[in-house]
């Protein structure tokens, strides 16, 4: 039957595939046609439009304060890894080891967070992305450790590039110590060390240290080498680092 | 009515106008417009997001998962041709049916949202349950179609829609005989046809 001879069929029948209550093989065969006949199509346009003003009519209701702080906090994250993505391309870091380099590792570091604040970050961006189940037992031994040094002040999470949490960085502002632990199972070759860089706004990457193979490493920093940094990064280096001066040398990860 | 109405086109021009604004902002990674966005939005959109997914802590993800898409696709919304509150409803009840599909092997949780399921639709004897707050002009035409539906067609119809399902999921969820569905719905959507026509 030709559809476009019935108009009123063919509203009925648009309406119920906006709606999503025309299903199975009917739904496939209103498709078929809508993608041969541009009347079809523009029914099924009109009624989708005319139906998605239900999403407009449902009743409001207030959203706790705490997911505008995880929408925050993600954007912070999103911000910072395309700064990163700017400083790896900008300055001159020539990439040789292009088979590491898709290896791709991104750090955003969230400043002045509480405890809590922390806390919260990190569960926010693990929900985001949408690895609750697979991480819950890591978060849970990331909120030990956080909740066994309460003068943490910074706090960030260096994820791989399977988006999983790989290693956590805090700052004690007390006794200007940098602290990375590697949570995930992540671990460079034994000619090669990871390497802890600041981003400064201005001027160029500046040394951190340098990470051994151990699962934890304690670095002396002054605060004002973290507090005005935005973003930190992390290089794949040849074993021991090489000099402040010169940058990183190998991919950042 | 009509007065009221009136008025409410006014402030909902004028909200759509801020609302476009906002969103271009957004696209060129204005944090400050996100944050304006999410005030003006996010009760109608949880409101949404709770509809859809029905428990609190899952619109929460959903309402946070809705305003990610809007800041990295916001220049998106140009090409979509639609009122701002329309794109941005279609962007959470898209990631809330996300998250109910995910959540479907979830059996634990049946129970509960046959609850909500049948209070909803209780609560649809107001007589008129539609939130038109924050709504596009475009919403307006539906919602004074969907004032002539009986409570109850407009309950399943609105249902329907928003959680994307089926005549018998509808009717195993509202514990109505699958015959009492269809024929509401048919009959809902019937008048809706016959009323929306005017608009168009």
């Amino acid at each position: 039957m030709n559809l476009l001879q019935h108009p009123e069929l063919l509203d009925r029948l648009a309406s119920h595939y906006a709606l999503g209550t025309l299903r199975g093989g009917a739904r496939r065969r209103f498709e078929a046609l809508a993608r041969e006949q541009a009347p079809v199509r523009a029914a099924a346009l009109i009624w989708q439009s005319r139906l998605a003003s239900l999403n407009e009519l449902q009743t409001q209701a207030a959203p706790p304060a705490a997911v505008w702080t995880r929408i925050n906090n993600l954007v912070q994250g999103d911000k910072a890894r395309a700064t990163i993505q700017a400083a790896r391309q900008a300055p001159a870091a020539p990439d040789a080891e292009s088979g590491v380099g898709r290896w791709m590792r991104s750090l955003a570091l969230w400043r002045g967070l509480s405890v809590t604040g922390a806390l919260a970050t990190v569960a926010a961006m693990v929900i985001g992305l949408g690895m609750r189940h697979e991480l819950s037992s890591e978060i849970a031994s990331l909120q030990t450790r956080l909740q066994s040094t309460p003068q943490i002040a910074y706090v960030a999470v260096l994820s791989d590039d399977k988006a999983a949490a790989s290693m956590l960085v805090t700052f004690d502002p007390k006794s200007n110590k940098l602290t990375l632990q590697r949570v995930g199972a992540y671990q460079e070759t034994s000619d090669r060390s990871l390497q802890l860089w600041a981003l400064p706004p201005a001027g160029g990457p500046k040394s951190l240290g340098v990470l051994g193979s151990d699962k934890l490493l304690r670095l002396t920093a002054g605060e004002s080498d973290v507090r005005d940094v935005p973003t930190l990064a992390i290089s794949l280096e040849p074993k021991g680092g090489v000099p402040s001066e010169t940058g990183p040398t190998g991919p950042v990860l | 009515m009509t007065g009221v109405h009136d008025n409410a086109a006014m402030t909902t021009e004028n909200h759509d106008a801020l609302l476009i604004v906002l969103l271009e902002r957004v696209a060129r990674q204005d944090e400050a417009a996100l944050k304006a966005l999410y005030d003006q939005c996010a009760s109608k959109l949880y409101g949404l997001a709770l509809r859809v997914v029905t428990q609190r802590e899952w619109a929460e993800d959903v309402l946070q998962e809705a305003f990610l898409t809007i800041w990295r696709s916001a220049g998106d919304y140009r090409a979509s041709l639609s009122p701002p509150m329309a794109w941005l409803g279609l962007i959470v009840r898209s990631r809330g049916l996300d998250m109910r599909r995910r959540r479907a092997a979830d059996r634990a949780h049946l129970t509960q949202e046959l609850d909500d399921t049948l209070s909803d639709t209780l609560e649809g004897d107001t007589p008129d349950p539609m939130d038109t707050a924050q709504a596009s002009e475009q919403a307006w035409a539906l919602h004074q179609c969907l004032g002539q539906l009986e409570n109850k067609q407009r309950e399943v119809v609105s249902l329907a829609y928003v959680r994307d399902l089926s005549h018998s999921e509808l009717a195993q969820q509202l514990r109505l005989p699958l015959g009492t569905v269809k024929t509401w719905i048919r009959r809902g959507l019937d008048q809706l046809r016959v009323c929306m026509a005017r608009f168009a």
